[in-house]
């Protein structure tokens, strides 16, 4: 791999890395605003303010359209599979399994979906296949993960 | 019990299908107009489902504090970020480095709110994560 891919690939894992900070505080901010309204709510306000906020982005940055095709109209779906993934956790939340099972068990799931979208190249996106280096960092970051899930969080 | 935790593994595979799908929008239009995307009809999705179940403003939602509010901008730059980096790195590496920032930053927020915690779970899962991550970077990929 050539020094420049291989800071573009640094810069890749970067953002991704970064992203998950992201999530953290969004999780901290829906989570406050399900404390004091319902699961709904807190669902529905990030969407609601969100919409704008991605319009705002658009007219500032105005991204040129990668292609001219119009793409098939399953993928405007993305948004219902999320919305459906706050409904189930509120639920599973509730359970037995509480916070941390839910996410636990929400982690094993993503990966392996993610894992075999991978292989399969699902949904017109890229075909690849994990090499061992990808298994052997899957397992730390797994392993780390379940560690600071069930040891690491008064929740 | 065992319908719970089928529940929240789908629940897991729904996130990933979900990045999935939006990702591909935005191989077509861009990162940004797939979240913007992920967001109306997400936004549609759940105000139907509100309104057929009702108690959308149940509880006290006014009296939260206003940066719980902030959820939503943070929301479109996370969606457009998955967006844009699966298509370049593939679902599990997009996922595996989310979860590892998530993981990381979650310790940094709970030291800083003090919320308690085991000291020796934390190092240890941190020294995990950021080994996992040493290696993910480490070598060549196709």
């Amino acid at each position: 791999m050539s020094q420049s891919s291989r800071t573009i690939q640094l810069g890749y894992f970067a953002a991704a890395f970064g992203a998950g900070g992201l999530l953290s505080l969004m999780v901290l901010f829906n989570g406050t605003l399900a404390a004091y309204g319902s699961l709904f709510f807190a669902s529905w306000v990030p969407h609601l303010t969100g919409t704008f906020a991605a319009l705002l982005f658009l007219v500032i940055l105005r991204p040129k359209r990668a292609q001219i095709a119009r793409p098939p109209l399953w993928v405007y779906l993305g948004g219902v599979s999320g919305a459906i993934t706050v409904m189930l956790t509120s639920a599973t939340l509730n359970s037995a399994l509480a916070l941390s099972g839910t996410i636990a068990l929400g982690l094993a799931g993503q990966m392996v979906f993610s894992l075999f979208a991978d292989m399969r190249g699902l949904f017109g996106l890229p075909q690849r296949t994990p090499v061992p280096r990808d298994y052997i960092a899957l397992g730390l970051i797994v392993a780390g993960s379940l560690i600071l899930i069930f040891f690491g969080s008064g929740s | 019990m065992i319908w719970f935790a089928a529940l929240a593994i789908f629940a897991g595979v729904l996130v990933s299908l979900s990045r999935q799908i939006n990702g591909r929008l935005a191989l077509s239009t861009s990162a940004m107009e797939s979240s913007f995307w992920n967001h109306i009809v997400g936004l549609a999705f759940i105000t139907v489902i509100a309104l057929l179940v009702g108690g959308l403003f149940a509880g006290e939602p006014a009296s939260a504090p206003w940066w719980a509010y902030l959820g939503g901008p943070v929301g479109v730059i996370f969606i457009a970020a998955g967006s844009w980096l699966i298509a370049r790195i593939g679902a599990a590496q997009t996922a595996l480095l989310i979860i590892a920032g998530q993981m990381i930053s979650g310790v940094v927020l709970d030291i800083i709110m003090g919320a308690p915690g085991e000291l020796w779970a934390r190092a240890i899962g941190v020294g995990l994560i950021l080994a996992g991550m040493w290696v993910a970077q480490g070598g060549k990929r196709g």
